[in-house]
């Protein structure tokens, strides 16, 4: 008769005791935002693991919250659904953001450089563009040619980057005043990542000097990077002007080609 | 494809890159759009009021003062440069062909419709080329006399590009400024368009340059100037009838083949 009672008239005392279905079950999932957001894991003790890769852009998104065991004044943090302040990513180790930015740069280069289904659809292609993952490559692309050179070398790393950045510029532009519809930074973003397959042809003719080898490496990655590029700046304008949105891409990448055989 | 492209709301935004809106993908009406893009192509630079789609500068009175007061906004919109891009395909490629072969039609195909796309292009392949081929070419002189001191001079890069940049753009501005000091009236972008297709004829030119016969290689840079300049004057000569200026079209004519010299001498030593 003791238990009974105390079950029917308190209520509230049951409920407080014991952990709630509600809060036991975000324990096992975390807060999965939408596209940049990231968990900040500060002070309270989580217990599910960081997701290695970043969020597809689809429905599917397990959104939950999770709540500290002790009931203190904890930061709750909660995905960008309105249901309260966005999630604060100054706080979060500087590595957490790296590797965030890391992901999104390999996933970005999955889509763009490598086969996928995605490919015939321009506007899924780099809908999580950025920024990075352009400078790093053109960067780097300047650098190899810059050491693979025995004279003028800061001369051979200017001349690369101005080429390579204020034509990816340039080309944009050109299809925006051809009357194409694509979005000005996502273009800036694709041309960068494709350049991804010249860098290893330029970092395999670094370490070996060999006439032949050089353009046939440089053959190759050419054909894939042009490769890259073209659904996506053929499907931007007009069919009857392809051609001419085409041909400054092929030229600009052939040129950056030709710095790659010549420079020994 | 995705359209979605087309409504983005960025027309309203001050300085940015305007998406092509609804307007410019409607085929236009034959004969009053014509009549309109021409007359608005007399005058360059473009006036931003009045362009079909276009970006239209916020607040800007919608009568015949809004030239003064919105005029410099239009050098920094895309959209205002567009109809100098109205061009397919095929009319690029009509244009290329009739630039190297002599007939004196090339200037009554850009007069309704001068392109920028060709002089822009024509200008950036001829650096590429002047500067990849020059060095080849002096490569393979090099491997012909036995000496081996050949190094790759990407200072080529820079050179090829300050002397096509400036020659395709100052060039015919001087020339236009002479022609309006004596009196006839012509058109920037016209000069423009005619002087850039003009320099297609170096792009097989320094292919042919590659071989490494000196007597060959003057014989084909003078006949590569040699046709240039006869473009020039026989387009020039065209477009200004009535006005008898026959120093201004020597000394274009004079300047293109300084200009074919400079190439030999300079990039293919």
């Amino acid at each position: 008769m003791g238990p009974t009672w105390t079950r029917s008239h308190c209520p509230l005392i049951h409920l407080a005791g014991a952990p709630s279905p509600a809060s036991r079950a975000p324990r096992r999932g975390r807060v999965v935002s939408p596209t940049r957001a990231s968990i900040p894991v500060s002070s309270s003790p989580a217990p599910a693991p960081v997701p290695t890769k970043p969020p597809l852009p689809a429905a599917s998104i397990p959104i939950s919250v999770s709540v500290s065991p002790v009931p203190a004044s904890v930061s709750v943090p909660i995905g960008a659904n309105g249901f309260g302040p966005p999630p604060n990513t100054l706080t979060e180790p500087v590595w957490d953001t790296v590797k965030r930015d890391l992901a999104r740069i390999v996933s970005n280069l999955k889509l763009v450089v490598f086969p996928n289904p995605y490919r015939e659809d321009p506007g899924k292609a780099l809908r999580d563009w950025d920024l990075w993952g352009p400078f790093f490559f053109i960067v780097f692309l300047g650098l190899t040619l810059s050491w693979s050179a025995s004279v003028k070398k800061s001369e051979v790393f200017a001349v690369a980057f101005a080429v390579l950045a204020a034509g990816a510029i340039i080309l944009t532009l050109n299809v925006l005043l051809l009357g194409g519809h694509i979005i000005f930074f996502q273009s800036l973003s694709l041309l960068g990542y494709c350049l991804f397959p010249l860098d290893v042809g330029a970092l395999v003719c670094m370490l070996k000097d060999n006439v032949i080898l050089k353009i046939v490496v440089v053959t190759i990655t050419l054909a894939w990077s042009s490769w890259a590029a073209y659904p996506f700046m053929s499907a931007a304008v007009n069919p009857r002007r392809k051609a001419l949105a085409l041909y400054p891409v092929f030229l600009m990448y052939i040129s950056v080609g030709f710095l790659i055989i010549a420079i020994d | 494809m995705d359209e979605g492209y087309a409504n983005l709301p960025t027309s309203h935004l001050l300085g940015s890159v305007p998406a092509v809106t609804q307007d410019d993908r409607k085929p236009s009406p034959p004969t009053a759009q014509d009549a309109a893009a021409t007359s608005r192509l007399q005058e360059f630079p473009p006036a931003p009021g009045g362009n079909g789609g276009g970006y239209r500068p916020p607040g800007g009175p919608a009568d015949g003062d809004v030239e003064n007061q919105a005029d410099w906004k239009g050098y920094f919109n895309v959209a205002s440069y567009a109809p100098y891009f109205n061009v397919d395909t095929d009319v690029v490629v009509d244009r290329l062909i009739s630039s190297i072969y002599p007939m004196d039609g090339f200037y009554r195909k850009i007069d309704a419709n001068p392109d920028m796309y060709g002089p822009l292009w024509i200008t950036t392949t001829l650096v590429f080329m002047l500067a990849a081929f020059g060095n080849y070419a002096t490569y393979l002189m090099q491997n012909k006399n036995d000496l081996d001191i050949w190094n790759f001079d990407v200072g080529y890069f820079s050179w090829a590009a300050s002397v096509m940049y400036g020659y395709a753009v100052i060039v015919p501005g001087m020339f236009f400024f002479l022609f309006q000091y004596f009196g006839s009236r012509q058109s920037l972008v016209r000069f423009w368009c005619m002087w850039g297709y003009s320099l297609f004829v170096f792009i097989p030119g320094s292919v042919l340059l590659l071989i490494p016969v000196e007597f060959l290689r003057w014989v084909i840079i003078a006949l590569a100037g040699g046709a240039s300049s006869w473009f020039i004057a026989l387009n020039l000569k065209e477009c200004t009838e009535g006005a008898d200026l026959m120093v201004l079209m020597a000394s274009a004519s004079v300047l293109q083949f300084a200009l074919a010299l400079f190439i030999k001498v300079f990039f293919f030593a």
